[in-house]
């Protein structure tokens, strides 16, 4: 048995009865110290004040937020560390559900009643297998990803670790995706398949495929991830990126409405949907989500920049450029100085489109890195079309040009015909799309095709 | 679209929420006292247990029912049967022994398989004259659960009552992996000369 009387618990339940029965357990197993949150805010405020080393969270936390919701949070935010023990506690079986389907998963979840003799028991096999994993989670952090996955390879081929065999096929393929190795992490979750059909290994195939940018075969995956796991979110999720990189915008943002509509505080998911809505030409749903995520999401230092870029461009496709100028100017000063580049760009075409008299020195100003340097397909996006609106071809076209012949090419095709049709160049659209199309040939013939499917058909 | 059952859910979620309230009151008198009421605690856990058996058998009828399919340690699960079950048992006189080879972790239900296994163990305990055993073994690609006891045996196979038994059947067979389902054997005279129950998992 560990000892737990070093160990600072944090107790998160919105009903103060629960609370208090969980706060018994917890003394009852020695725990050195209980602190409590009654709400998702609270637990946040608390974790990343002072981590616990063991929090026991209830899976209903009230305000249309779940303790799933905190979990997935605070690991995108790396506010829990590998070390750290989550536990969810619920009455509610259809958490299993969750559990068995999501790719983000607690240390354990234990149903209510429970006696602390079984929450002890939990809690031991937790440490247990943390201590087994403890030199691989430090690799881990430091992104030693090569380092990593030797250790688990090792662990893989060990007798200790043949209650783990799952659980170190996991973490390899996780590590494989975030070192950027996507086909390797392809062929470990594909392995992981071949034993049991997991939604959430097949959900990883999905994502592999994604990075790949094999966009068919990656919506193929997801669609079988998602059938049958209504609570699987994130799959939706990823379902509406692949989505938006094929192109089909509308599919994106219906399949991000209905979810959101089930996971109204989940802003990351929000902010996704105003980006599908942005690309489907849907401006209000873009400004509604995207006046949702500023008003609402609350964690500290959450609402960034590039919010409220997207605000901002939601007001200019709406046709309204003075709201638009009014979220532009309305920054601080401080968060337009700590700008990235492509904020920048972003933040000075949208501000030449809204009000050329004062965006115009700020865009022109920036002119040669715009012409030199790699963006994303927003900024992009964005620069393009304020090239177009004080008819600077030569940036325009070549914005457009990369992005065309870029892996983004289908996700931001509707959007750059209709640009160049406001400003009546379908004929050089038509050119410049003709241009992309034969450099891909000539390249081809150069280099046989590797199978991605960046291509578009032409229209 | 399921609303009956969204209420039962719903019912069950509370109830349970208040036993753990109630056991949770009784621990801290437990400790504070320094008493023993772990028969009461026992007797908490079983009527949520029934509870959540309840509103299984429903969605089963209901052919709703999905697996919660996770990779669990076999020797854990063991464990938390023991731990459920042992000290209840012994105050009977009969001592539960527990036997397991399973080494790896096997993707199962976690929770309705450990619930299987209690109430196995339970029904054993009616029966048993001083012993019940559960063992756990990997054969072939196959995992099989067994809880063997010292009692008459089953009076007929198939028994003619019991809802948790026809359940389990069900739930082994909802048990797929690889197009090879789950399965449930009863027989008389195993290892201990009594009942066998027998959970064979893919």
């Amino acid at each position: 048995m560990a000892d737990y009387s070093q160990k600072r618990f944090l107790v998160i339940d919105d009903q103060p009865q629960a609370r208090d029965a969980l706060r018994t357990v917890a003394q009852t197993l020695g725990a050195f110290a209980v602190e409590f949150a009654a709400n998702y805010q609270d637990a946040i405020y608390r974790i990343r004040n002072n981590t616990p080393d063991i929090i026991l969270c209830d899976y209903m936390l009230g305000e249309g937020r779940s303790g799933q919701q905190l979990l997935e949070e605070l690991r995108r935010f790396k506010l829990l560390q590998d070390e750290t023990i989550f536990v969810m506690v619920t009455g509610e079986q259809s958490y299993e559900q969750v559990v068995s389907a999501v790719e983000l998963v607690p240390d354990d979840y234990i149903i209510k009643p429970f006696s602390p003799d079984k929450l002890l028991l939990r809690l031991d096999r937790i440490v247990a297998k943390k201590s087994f994993f403890a030199d691989y989670y430090r690799e881990k952090r430091k992104e030693e990803y090569a380092q990593a996955i030797a250790l688990l390879e090792k662990k893989r081929g060990s007798e200790a670790g043949r209650p783990y065999r799952f659980e170190i096929l996991r973490q390899q393929a996780e590590v494989l995706l975030a070192s950027g190795d996507s086909t390797s992490a392809e062929t470990a979750y594909r392995g992981i398949l071949e034993s049991h059909d997991f939604p959430w290994a097949r959900a990883g195939v999905a994502r592999a495929l994604h990075k790949q940018n094999r966009l068919t075969e990656a919506r193929r995956e997801i669609d079988r991830a998602i059938t049958g796991t209504p609570h699987f979110f994130d799959a939706a999720d990823l379902k509406a990126t692949i989505c938006m990189a094929q192109g089909e915008h509308a599919e994106a943002q219906k399949i991000l409405d209905e979810v959101a509509k089930k996971t109204p505080r989940n802003f990351l998911r929000k902010r996704l949907l105003a980006e599908a809505a942005t690309l489907n030409g849907d401006s209000d749903a873009a400004r509604i989500a995207m006046a949702d995520v500023i008003a609402g999401d609350t964690m500290p230092g959450a609402v960034s920049a590039e919010d409220r870029l997207a605000l901002s461009r939601s007001h200019v496709n709406a046709g309204d450029k003075i709201s638009g100028e009014q979220v532009l100017i309305g920054m601080r000063e401080a968060e337009v100085q700590n700008l990235n580049l492509a904020e920048q760009a972003s933040f000075a075409a949208l501000l030449a489109i809204c009000s050329p008299e004062k965006g115009k020195p700020r865009f022109a100003g920036l002119r040669p890195a715009l012409l030199a340097t790699e963006l994303g397909a927003t900024a992009r996006l964005d620069v393009m079309r304020a090239a177009l609106s004080i008819t600077d071809n030569e940036l325009a076209d070549l914005h457009a040009e990369q992005l065309m012949a870029g892996p983004e090419a289908r996700k931001t095709f509707g959007s750059i015909r209709n640009q160049y049709a406001l400003h009546g160049r379908e004929k050089d659209f038509r050119e410049i799309q003709k241009q992309v199309a034969l450099k891909r040939i000539r390249h081809e013939e150069a280099a046989p095709a590797a199978g991605a499917e960046n291509g578009i058909e032409s229209s | 679209m399921h609303r009956l059952l969204d209420i039962l859910a719903s019912g069950i979620h509370d109830t349970k929420n208040q036993l753990f309230s109630a056991e949770s009151l009784i621990a801290m008198s437990e400790a504070k006292h320094r008493i023993d009421l772990s028969e009461v605690r026992y007797a908490i856990e079983l009527a949520a247990n029934r509870l959540s058996r309840t509103l299984t058998a429903y969605q089963l009828m209901r052919h709703n029912a999905r697996l919660a399919i996770v990779p669990s340690i076999v020797a854990d699960l063991c464990a938390e049967v023991a731990l459920a079950q042992k000290h209840h048992l012994a105050s009977r006189g009969i001592t539960l022994s527990i036997d397991c080879q399973a080494l790896d972790d096997w993707p199962l239900d976690r929770d309705l398989v450990t619930d299987m296994l209690n109430n196995a163990v339970q029904n054993a305990g009616q029966a048993a004259r001083h012993k019940i055993r559960l063992s756990a073994i990997e054969q072939g690609d196959e995992l099989i659960l067994r809880v063997e006891d010292d009692g008459p045996g089953f009076g007929t196979i198939p028994p003619t009552s019991g809802t948790g038994l026809i359940l389990a059947e069900k739930l082994a067979v909802l048990h797929v992996r690889q197009k090879r389902h789950g399965s449930l054997h009863l027989s008389n005279g195993g290892a201990l000369g009594g009942a066998c129950f027998e959970l064979r998992l893919p």
